[in-house]
């Protein structure tokens, strides 16, 4: 065979690999897109779910808290309720604060569960986002402007006591890795 | 809730992860879920109720002991039908990060999977190598859970996702209550020390123990180290020598039975390991039997024991160490009451009951309420199926590469 038909084969065959891997990766990218909106609604689902267990132990133990820590913890629920108060982390850190002055005995039974939920809805989504920002950081996806007028996924970072997800024990705070 | 195990090594071989499986199935059925496994095994005939067959396991040499790795098309027809079959709200599987059935099923299945990490050293270097190019089907998995920081640690490093940390679990009361060994009771005259482990490995630390004893046996003449476990006898005859000969015994290796009841009938328990423990599932045994504990200060180990409050902390590789704290703690019947109530305390996080219920949040969190069960991709190649499963050894790239094309 001539040159010319060496290099036309080659680049055939280039085309047919860039193709197979566009549609594979435009799979993936889909995919995992549905990870992390499922991810978040898990996530969205648990952060209110703890926010109507503050309000409801501002309402219940209002005596027992004394009056401005009641209020503190009610106003911070109400904030971490309606997410158009604008940064959402932001206020569910308030209220993580407000809940941890809480003295446990006056916690409800739910509480701790709720807390614990939070923790793996949030690593989860977090794991979603960054294996979609890793595929999306590919060259190759960069390159073809794969997914490029998708939102960005963004990380949701709050300090949720985690370490009693993380480690074996609670109080465990040993960075790991 | 509908939960599919998915083990990826021989249900008929002893290891880790096939203890893990089968526990975490009878704890999870106890709580009233419905369990099923797919794991490889030797013969069909064998497998107890609720444990599908996925095929025979390729032999590969893991560990000391042979592992399974299983891949092909049959395998893939197999799981395909378990999972249509078992109508799962979630798919839990075990150590996918090797060529195995497990991502084998990460491949197929179609809504929330979990996946447990029980990293091992040996294998991350399998990870280094595979993690890239089992991504793409391991970016499937909406949940991860590790066995232990050390296995957290090889996840986050070679696959570049987190984990959350689920330890192992241990049945607590299966070792808190028991007879003891015949002829050694805790408590008694001559006080026991108890070394469980392959006592041939150096890495388990046996030679130190040895050193260490030779001091305590000149506090503490009536002493006697029990020695369980596998290994040449003579290499361990040799070892001991003329001196610690009467005060050495060898019993072997123990059954399941037999171990609870060693762990029941010593007054200390030593694990004097230098490297390599991940976990240390020993520990939290020694603690639910009510052993007071004597370990060398790996990561693992200060962590079960949380930083030294439920065991005796003791550098490793140290045998004059060592043997101070053994000694101190055999002339200290009060601090030995106290660490083996501490002990049983910390055990009691770890028992399965415990540990099932933190899986089963994970469960829940994943599997969203009306969110669907899982079901099997549309390829279908049920005629794979057939009375003869003579296709086993498959060219191992096919089931992959024809999916990967068709989507």
């Amino acid at each position: 065979m001539t040159t010319g038909s060496w290099l036309l084969l080659t680049a055939g065959v280039l085309l047919m690999f860039s193709l197979g891997w566009t549609a594979w990766t435009l799979t993936r990218l889909r995919r995992l897109a549905g990870r992390v909106r499922r991810a978040w609604v898990v996530l969205d689902a648990a952060l209110l779910r703890r926010a109507e267990l503050a309000v409801a132990i501002a309402a219940t133990c209002a005596a027992e808290l004394g009056r401005p820590a009641a209020d503190d913890l009610a106003a911070a629920a109400a904030g971490a309720r309606s997410p158009a108060a604008g940064d959402r982390e932001a206020a569910e850190n308030a209220l993580g604060r407000e809940l941890r002055r809480v003295p446990n005995a006056m916690l409800p039974s739910g509480a701790e569960d709720a807390d614990v939920r939070v923790g793996l809805a949030r690593r989860f989504y977090n794991d979603a986002v960054r294996d979609t920002r890793a595929l999306r950081r590919r060259r190759l996806s960069r390159l073809l402007r794969l997914h490029a007028r998708r939102p960005w996924p963004r990380y949701f970072d709050i300090d949720d006591g985690q370490d009693a997800v993380v480690g074996a024990h609670a109080g465990d705070g040993r960075p790991a890795g | 809730m509908r939960i599919g195990l998915v083990c990826p090594y021989r249900w008929d071989v002893p290891g880790g992860v096939q203890y893990h499986v089968r526990d975490l199935a009878e704890t999870l059925r106890g709580m009233d879920h419905h369990v099923e496994v797919l794991t490889p095994a030797e013969r069909e005939e064998f497998l107890p109720e609720h444990v599908t067959f996925s095929g025979r396991a390729v032999p590969v040499p893991y560990n000391g002991s042979m592992a399974g790795v299983q891949f092909g098309l049959v395998s893939a027809a197999r799981a395909r039908r378990w999972l249509r079959e078992g109508h799962f709200d979630v798919v839990h599987v075990h150590e996918p990060a090797s060529v195995s059935l497990s991502l084998l099923v990460c491949m197929i299945a179609r809504g929330p999977i979990v996946a447990t990490f029980h990293a091992a050293t040996t294998r991350s270097k399998v990870l280094a190598a595979l993690g890239p190019w089992a991504r793409p089907w391991l970016e499937r998995i909406n949940g991860r859970i590790a066995v232990s920081d050390f296995a957290r640690r090889v996840q986050v490093e070679h696959l570049g996702g987190d984990a959350v940390v689920i330890p192992n679990g241990v049945h607590v009361p299966a070792f808190a209550t028991g007879p003891s060994l015949p002829g050694h009771r805790r408590g008694a005259q001559a006080p026991t020390i108890g070394f469980l482990g392959r006592y041939d490995e150096p890495r388990k630390g046996l030679p130190v123990l040895l050193d260490a004893m030779r001091s305590v046996v000149a506090d503490h003449p009536t002493v006697q180290l029990l020695v369980a476990g596998r290994g040449d006898p003579d290499e361990l005859e040799a070892l001991v020598g003329e001196d610690l000969r009467p005060h050495v015994t060898l019993l072997g290796e123990l059954t399941e039975a037999d171990k609870t009841a060693f762990l029941r009938s010593v007054d200390v328990y030593c694990a004097p390991n230098l490297m390599g423990e991940s976990f240390g599932v020993v520990l939290v045994e020694a603690m639910a039997a009510g052993a007071p504990v004597v370990a060398s200060d790996l990561d693992a180990f200060t962590r079960v024991l949380e930083d030294g409050a439920a065991g005796l902390l003791v550098r490793r590789g140290d045998p004059a160490d060592l043997a101070t704290g053994l000694s101190a703690l055999l002339a200290d019947p009060d601090r030995r009451a106290g660490l083996s109530a501490v002990g049983a305390r910390v055990a009691a996080g770890y028992d399965w009951s415990v540990v099932a219920r933190r899986i089963l949040a994970v469960y829940e969190t994943v599997a969203l309420p009306g969110g669907g069960a899982v079901t099997a991709s549309t390829d279908e190649n049920g005629a794979l199926l057939g009375p003869t499963p003579s296709a086993q050894r498959d060219d191992a790239t096919s089931g992959p590469f024809r999916r990967r094309v068709r989507r």
